[in-house]
């Protein structure tokens, strides 16, 4: 006990540094799932209280900064509402003539996708890891690998997939980050891509494996591909901002600005479509 | 006594949320915030001791890691080491002003940076321009926000604990 008392500085840094290396080697062993488990448990009442102090924070914060902005929004809102009301009646007419000719040329009718509001809980805090914590989860019939996204004004656009489910929150990897890979396409020319984070830019994105033979511009609009099972095909993603050419490849990479800023991002959806399960286990995600 | 834990745990709070926060974008530079827990970990180990240190920066790096919802300990291991080393050699060798401040945290963060970065190779992804896009914004902007909490620091523990050391 007195070793203990009289070395307290080395056994404490000894038991704190045992204790994060056995943590880091659990998660990468098959240890992960029921270590991840219990961490999930202890941690989620932390998350949810951390949640409300930012919350409280944010509207403390909020009826200093934003009071006039959002009698400004509220008008905006009120006067795009009444257009919107048009025009969705509109759509409902363009729709069932949509149906009726696809019916008459034979084609399936496409197959729409239901979704579900979801307010972001936190974000990562630090400047290394992207992640969301969204206040959807197992609760709400949300799975691993179902599509986020979030709107701009009026435009609709990718966020990221589910990536962790708990109850009642989901953990979502947005689009930026380096971890996420999905399938994309320029949506004049229809070259396919692979695209991921830009490291060098948190802001960005990059798309690899486009052929040099594509004709890209800046200001290009990118969509998602369908490849992969994930995303569905033609949603939003962002505008080619430039293009880095290697004389020793055969393809080029493509520098993207997501249409939904990241750091901007407080609303999102999620897309209520289940991924093909080989596709799931090909990927080897698991809830 | 008690109100020093009690200064602690706030300031650890205080330092999350304004880390999380979107409402505290605006203090963004060069797309990083600064790490203002690990500024509370240097100033904890440089005043009080490599004891208070780690124990501060396992305290707070569990937190951060937590509300970070990636592996538990990739944040806290860097601010346990910095933490007990900040303590164990900065008492001895440097006496306390703006500038020696600064290159302390400086310093400081750029290890922390580089720890995180190797721990990130080995149980997650990164990638070497981290260095640049990460590491150097961070450490530069921890920097100068360093001394200003220091002096902060100083007249709230003014009263309230023992400079102990290691």
């Amino acid at each position: 006990m007195d070793f203990i008392v009289r070395f307290k500085t080395v056994v404490a840094l000894f038991c704190f540094t045992i204790f994060c290396i056995v943590s880091l080697a659990l998660k990468s062993s098959t240890f992960s799932l029921s270590f991840t488990g219990v961490g999930s448990a202890i941690i989620s009442p932390f998350q949810k209280g951390y949640h409300s102090i930012e919350h409280g924070v944010h509207l403390f914060w909020a009826g200093f900064t934003e009071l006039g902005e959002v009698r400004k929004e509220l008008e905006q809102a009120q006067m795009r509402l009444q257009k919107l009301e048009g025009a969705a009646e509109e759509m409902a007419q363009i729709k069932n003539e949509n149906a009726q000719l696809r019916n008459l040329i034979g084609m399936k009718p496409k197959v729409g996708y239901e979704s579900i509001p979801a307010t972001i809980i936190s974000k990562d805090p630090d400047n290394w890891f992207r992640n969301i914590l969204v206040n959807r989860g197992s609760d709400d019939g949300v799975k691993v690998g179902m599509p986020v996204i979030s709107y701009n004004g009026d435009i609709k656009a990718i966020v990221g997939k589910v990536v962790g489910v708990r109850g009642s929150v989901s953990r979502v990897l947005p689009i930026v980050s380096s971890d996420m890979k999905s399938g994309v396409m320029m949506q004049d020319s229809r070259y396919p891509g692979l695209m991921t984070g830009y490291s060098a830019n948190a802001a960005l994105c990059k798309i690899d494996y486009i052929s040099r033979s594509a004709q890209i511009k800046p200001g290009d609009m990118v969509i998602t591909s369908g490849q992969g099972g994930i995303f569905p095909q033609g949603l939003l993603v962002g505008n080619v901002v430039k293009m880095i050419s290697h004389k020793t490849s055969s393809f080029q990479q493509v520098i993207v600005k997501p249409i939904i800023d990241y750091d901007q991002l407080e609303q999102v959806f999620i897309i209520m479509t289940e991924t093909d399960p080989a596709i799931k286990e090909l990927l080897g995600e698991t809830e | 006594m008690i109100l020093a834990y009690i200064y602690t745990g706030a300031i650890i709070a205080l330092s999350l949320v304004i880390q999380g926060n979107d409402s505290f974008d605006v203090i963004k530079v060069a797309g990083v915030k600064p790490d203002l827990l690990f500024i509370a970990i240097v100033y904890f180990g440089y005043t009080f001791g490599s004891f208070y240190g780690e124990v501060t920066g396992f305290i707070g790096g569990i937190f951060h890691d937590s509300i970070s919802s990636y592996i538990l300990g990739i944040l806290t291991l860097p601010k346990v080491l910095i933490g007990f080393a900040i303590g164990f050699i900065s008492r001895s060798l440097l006496r306390q002003n703006p500038l020696t401040v600064f290159i302390l945290v400086f310093g400081a963060s750029v290890v922390k940076g580089l720890i995180t970065l190797m721990l990130c190779f080995a149980f997650h992804d990164a990638y070497i321009s981290d260095i640049i896009s990460i590491i150097i914004p961070e450490s530069f902007y921890n920097a100068v926000l360093a001394p200003f909490i220091f002096m902060l620091f100083d007249k709230l523990y003014d009263h309230v604990i023992d400079r102990s050391g290691y």
